[in-house]
């Protein structure tokens, strides 16, 4: 039994011109104690994903199924001890923490809600919490306000108030992508010290490729084309040998920090394909793909297993070069 | 490379400072650099340590209370510290433009795009012949940023993408035709395929219009993927300045920069050969004595914790501001 089910979910949202589609029939399920990397462009609709696992959103079609019961059905106790199992760490720690919250008033009432410690042993308990996401742990230091931290500073905090309550999943939205660049190792490694800690999943969503790689390693990709997955499989795979053109493109366009090889890569760069909308009838992704054909056009190609565990929604998989060409064996 | 060309842009020992008195905060502190004609230069550096502070300084418009307390910026020969009101202004609508820092979110948005091109023409209408020759280099400007004029001009921004406000603020500050451009973090919040685009718009303009671009970052794969010389500051300070290729494969490198290329999540890298930077960015207020990075330098000797590195250069110009590494370096030369 899966810990995540997402189970043939659509949704849409609504806008002056009509309803736009944000996820067409998603399915995707989550071990115990897996990583599972959801990645593609603004707007493909990866942060609804992770809006609804964590509950704070409903499928317009479709359920979500955490420990095998639908989410939408749960109430009572039972809705309270899913919330608690079930962790976000948003993108922004600028917006994330309530800039009126001391550290300990940000950390604290979520721990006694849930009863996890008896309130006179919160303080201890809120200290132990600081040591272990590396922060000062100190009683100072609860007294301090977000705009007195360092946005990796704040970024620990927020990780400090997803694992005060013991969760079983983790969403991670992007959640190194407002830090710099030598923060970003330090608070990946800290999300994946918890993992080796407890059994933890994380639903990891990120759109740079070098990121999921450190973060995923063993764990599952999967790439999301406006609300279509187009691809997935285990990470390394995914990303040595990607079988979606859409895959492809995403980690040609990766900057990549050697100046030799940005020039090389630049000389062969394919046209770009970076625009052109999602098509409604035919594959979804034609508009901008570099191998399509008429068949492309007409009808839809399904998520399709090509070798173990690796799917791709693509009739022409074995156009897509593997990553080696890609990286400048030229 | 040796610059043999006038610079378009120098920096010239250079100290911004916030406040005043003992208390006084050094954000820029002994910054020299120069920009030739045509260079794509990046100031790289982490949250902090005075990159977006320089390059206010280059359009002198330090935030107070920040104020040059020593140094000057120069353009094209001349101090900005000693022009007046009315030529500061001049410089920055017909010589260096800037684009800000979320830049995608400084449009007006509750009038159209277009009306605050309008807005730009009239506010500058000795710039054109007329109002409709004006419009049509924004015109101009938007096809080469890769975007489609007529839905543009219509729009709010809340009705662009991200990375699409990003190229309209870009074409905007070209409208006046300036010769030098000025970015801080013109990729930062993009996803990949937008910051891809950015990069690629930002090249081409650089050929086609025979720019100067400095631009601020903090991420050094868009900086191999874009620059031609490179500044890195730490804490206030050059640590290391060069060409592109120097800063990234020459073995005569500051360690804090080897730290931060080897500190980048490269789809290149596998999960083995990353590792993190130890410890953290000292606090203005409470600077170490000797070299800023020592604490966290692998490579620090006694002499580090002592005194503060000069920046050296060797014959082509890769200068470096480091002890341990300078010790090898015979015939250098001291700045």
């Amino acid at each position: 039994m899966s810990l995540v089910e997402v189970d043939n979910v659509s949704h849409w949202y609504p806008t002056t011109a009509g309803d736009r589609p944000v996820l067409d029939q998603v399915n995707l399920s989550l071990e115990h104690d897996d990583i599972l990397a959801v990645v593609g462009e603004s707007g493909c609709g990866k942060t609804t994903l992770g809006r609804m696992v964590v509950g704070e959103d409903a499928p317009a079609q479709g359920r979500i199924r955490f420990d095998d019961r639908d989410v939408a059905g749960l109430r009572g106790k039972d809705f309270k001890a899913y919330r608690r199992a079930v962790q976000v760490v948003h993108q922004d720690p600028y917006a994330s923490l309530n800039p009126g919250l001391t550290i300990e008033d940000t950390l604290g009432p979520a721990i006694v809600h849930h009863g996890l410690v008896r309130r006179r042993e919160l303080q201890g308990e809120l200290i132990r919490i600081l040591a272990e996401v590396g922060l000062d742990a100190t009683r100072a230091f609860l007294r301090r306000y977000p705009h007195q931290l360092s946005g990796g500073q704040r970024q620990r905090v927020a990780i400090a108030r997803a694992m005060s309550l013991r969760p079983r999943l983790v969403v991670a939205d992007e959640p190194t992508s407002m830090l710099d660049v030598s923060m970003r190792l330090a608070i990946l490694d800290l999300l994946l010290s918890f993992r080796e800690q407890r059994q933890l999943a994380y639903l990891f969503i990120s759109h740079d490729f070098g990121v999921v790689r450190y973060f995923s390693q063993a764990g599952r990709i999967v790439v999301m084309f406006y609300g279509v997955l187009v691809e997935e499989g285990p990470a390394e795979q995914v990303i040595q040998h990607p079988r979606h053109p859409y895959t492809y493109l995403l980690l040609q366009a990766i900057p990549v920090p050697d100046p030799g090889l940005a020039r090389r890569r630049r000389r062969a760069a394919i046209e770009e394909h970076t625009e052109g909308a999602p098509a409604a009838v035919g594959c979804i992704f034609q508009n901008r793909c570099p191998f399509v054909e008429p068949q492309c056009r007409s009808s839809r190609p399904p998520l399709t297993e090509l070798t173990d565990g690796h799917r791709s929604a693509c009739f022409f998989p074995d156009r897509v070069p593997d990553v080696d060409h890609l990286l400048g064996a030229y | 490379m040796t610059v043999t060309s006038e610079p378009v842009l120098s920096v010239n020992d250079l100290t911004v400072a916030f406040g005043a008195g003992p208390g006084a905060i050094k954000a820029v502190e002994q910054v020299s650099l120069q920009v030739a004609p045509g260079d794509i230069y990046a100031v790289v550096g982490e949250s902090g340590c005075g990159k977006s502070t320089l390059a206010y300084s280059m359009l002198d418009v330090i935030p107070p209370p920040g104020r040059v307390t020593s140094g000057d910026v120069q353009v094209r020969g001349r101090a900005l510290g000693s022009m007046s009101r009315s030529e500061l202004n001049q410089l920055r609508s017909a010589e260096v433009s800037m684009v800000f820092q979320a830049a995608m979110n400084s449009f007006n948005p509750v009038t159209t795009i277009g009306r605050q091109v309008e807005d730009l023409l009239e506010a500058h209408n000795r710039v054109f012949d007329s109002a409709a020759s004006g419009r049509a280099y924004f015109d101009e400007l938007l096809g080469m940023v890769r975007l489609p004029t007529e839905r543009i001009w219509r729009s709010y921004e809340h009705q662009l993408s991200g990375g699409m406000k990003q190229r309209v603020a870009i074409a905007v500050a070209l409208l006046l035709h300036p010769s030098i451009l000025i970015l801080d973090e013109p990729t930062t919040a993009l996803d990949v395929l937008n910051q891809r685009l950015v990069l690629d718009v930002l090249r081409n303009l650089h050929a086609s219009l025979g720019l100067s671009v400095v631009f601020v970052t903090h991420d050094l794969a868009v900086v191999a993927e874009l620059a031609s010389r490179v500044a890195v500051m730490y804490a206030g300070r050059l640590v290391e300045s060069g060409t592109v290729d120097e800063i990234f494969t020459d073995e005569r490198r500051h360690p804090y920069v080897a730290a931060l290329i080897s500190a980048i999540p490269s789809v290149l890298a596998e999960g083995l050969q990353v590792r993190p930077i130890a410890g953290q960015v000292p606090n203005l207020a409470e600077l170490p004595a000797g070299c800023r990075f020592a604490p966290r330098c692998p490579l620090a000797r006694a002499i580090c914790r002592e005194a503060e590195p000069p920046l050296v250069a060797d014959r082509t110009g890769h200068a470096v501001a480091c002890h341990v590494v300078n010790e090898k370096l015979v015939e250098g030369t001291v700045q």
